[in-house]
């Protein structure tokens, strides 16, 4: 079956739990709790162009602040990983920040960037700014000596090597820790765009002013997941272009027969040790 | 020529230090041949990588062409165990890379390597598409592009099937002959010493240390694999290794 099929179908039975969840509820407490999904669904048609406007405000906010975590947190988290003396000096000092919750320096971030929409921004990229500076670290931690070894024996300088190895071997975990750091930023930007941050403009702000007539609110709430799934689908396409090594396969070897299919193991296994070694 | 002497090197810090080499010194002409046999972990790399100027020695003398090495040489390649390929670059990018790396040689230079090695079709590939033998000869493209007149190799055949093991070999043997640079490759493959080996220098376990001196004159060609010569050059290293 095509991947796009098993994405229908993916959505289709998130559609239906849900669906189900709000039966039952609404079975055991005799009223409704949670709005159905097709209720929402209308919801969502109804106000279109208002979650439109919204869409666009939350995407700028939660987009900007990723961009910014990412551009500062992994030139600095791939240093610290690498530079040993570096990472003994400042390690201890981001375990000790990273716990803090970003929240509690709201206060701060207002006198610094006011009430506007930079402290949104400042806000959000500073909690992700953590989690993808501890996975860069961590990926740079790990780059294998042979990897090192190869390019000093090149005459590779130290911008070379970071060019050449360190950030690529690291991407992948990068992307990763990007990915992670969505579900927070989520989190961040509602808080961002609700009292005490309130603001007429962003996902957040909609779900809060429609928080009593909870059929609006869902549609609010369909149009943040539909935010999620579009950023998780640029970093998906992202990773395919930057991280392509990551995608191919020996093309001489048969893939690893699926388990379901004898006669294709057996035809497989034939080919394989038929075929002549060709290449030396 | 390469001169080494009184060539000691320690890992590790104070306290805790390894001692890798103690004492190596050898000398090797311009455009021949040394093997550096010894057991798994002996310290054999670690002569290869001083050679190289990736590693400092603790002591001793180490000069190339007559010049102290302090630092990567321009004019020697080392091949690496894995063939060193960075898997997020495509062979193309790969036998580049020194080139690259320095901004001084005309790339045309890695295209007829790959040319020359046969493998100019899959230069828009990635090693992981590629089978052992292939990266294997991606590395040597690399190190040839920069047309080395040293030819610095660390086990570069560990873990290839028997074949393709002689295949490169014998690769190894015909550029050796053909581009006359001087090589020094370490092993702990027996038969690959005496096959690739004017000279082999045995070295003990850690540290290493010079065990023997075996001189290998007769070989340099390709069918040497099957003569007496050879069979007795292999028991002989063997006995050695041994003792």
């Amino acid at each position: 079956m095509k991947r796009s099929l098993y994405t229908i179908a993916s959505i289709a039975i998130l559609f239906l739990a849900w669906w189900g969840a709000s039966l039952t509820l609404e079975f055991a407490r005799g009223r409704p709790i949670i709005p159905d999904p097709w209720q929402a669904l209308v919801e969502v048609g109804r106000h279109g162009e208002e979650l439109g406007r919204h869409f666009i405000a939350s995407a700028a906010r939660l987009g900007i602040s990723l961009v910014i975590a990412t551009l500062v947190a992994v030139p600095f988290g791939l240093m610290v990983g690498h530079e040993r003396r570096l990472d003994r000096l400042i390690t201890p000092m981001i375990y000790i920040t990273y716990p803090i919750p970003q929240v509690v320096l709201l206060p701060i971030l207002f006198i610094i960037f006011g009430l506007g929409d930079s402290v949104r921004v400042a806000l959000i990229s500073l909690a992700l700014f953590f989690q993808i500076l501890i996975s860069a670290r961590g990926a740079a931690k790990g780059i294998s000596e042979e990897h090192l070894a190869s390019v000093l024996s090149a005459g590779a300088n130290r911008f070379q090597i970071y060019r050449h190895v360190i950030l690529p071997a690291s991407l992948p975990a990068i992307l990763t820790s990007m990915r992670v750091s969505i579900g927070l930023g989520m989190a961040l930007l509602y808080l961002s765009e609700t009292a005490p941050m309130r603001t007429t403009t962003g996902l957040g702000s909609f779900i809060a002013k429609h928080f009593f007539s909870l059929d609006i609110a869902f549609a609010g709430v369909i149009t943040m997941a539909f935010l999620g799934l579009v950023l998780y689908i640029l970093l998906d396409i992202v990773e395919r272009i930057v991280c392509r090594w990551q995608y191919v396969q020996r093309r001489d070897r048969p893939r690893w027969p699926s388990r379901l299919y004898p006669n294709k193991i057996r035809e497989q296994f034939l080919r394989k040790i038929h075929r002549t070694d060709r290449e030396g | 020529m390469i001169e080494v002497e009184g060539l000691k090197i320690s890992y590790g810090a104070a306290g805790r230090l390894i001692e890798a080499v103690n004492e190596v010194g050898f000398s090797i002409d311009s455009g021949d041949s040394l093997a550096l046999i010894g057991p798994s972990g002996c310290g054999k790399t670690s002569i290869l990588f001083a050679i190289a100027g990736l590693v400092k020695p603790d002591a001793g003398n180490l000069s190339i062409a007559g010049e102290r090495v302090d630092g990567i040489r321009r004019d020697a390649a080392l091949i690496l165990q894995n063939a060193g390929l960075l898997p997020w670059k495509t062979v193309w990018e790969n036998a580049n890379m020194s080139l690259r790396l320095s901004h001084r040689y005309p790339a045309e230079n890695a295209a007829a390597v790959l040319e020359e090695l046969g493998l100019a079709e899959f230069r828009d590939r990635f090693p992981a598409e590629l089978s052992e033998g292939m990266k294997r000869r991606v590395g040597i493209a690399r190190a040839l592009s920069i047309s080395p007149s040293v030819m610095l190799m660390d086990e570069p055949l560990a873990s290839l099937d028997a074949i393709t093991q002689e295949r490169i070999q014998n690769l190894f043997l015909e550029l050796w002959k053909q581009r006359g640079f001087t090589m020094v490759f370490v092993t702990h493959d027996i038969e690959e010493a005496v096959f690739l080996g004017q000279r082999i220098i045995v070295l003990s376990k850690r540290p290493a240390q010079i065990k023997a001196v075996v001189e290998n004159p007769q070989m340099g060609e390709l069918d040497y694999r099957e003569s007496k010569e050879f069979h007795r050059l292999v028991i002989e290293l063997r006995a050695v290794m041994q003792r």
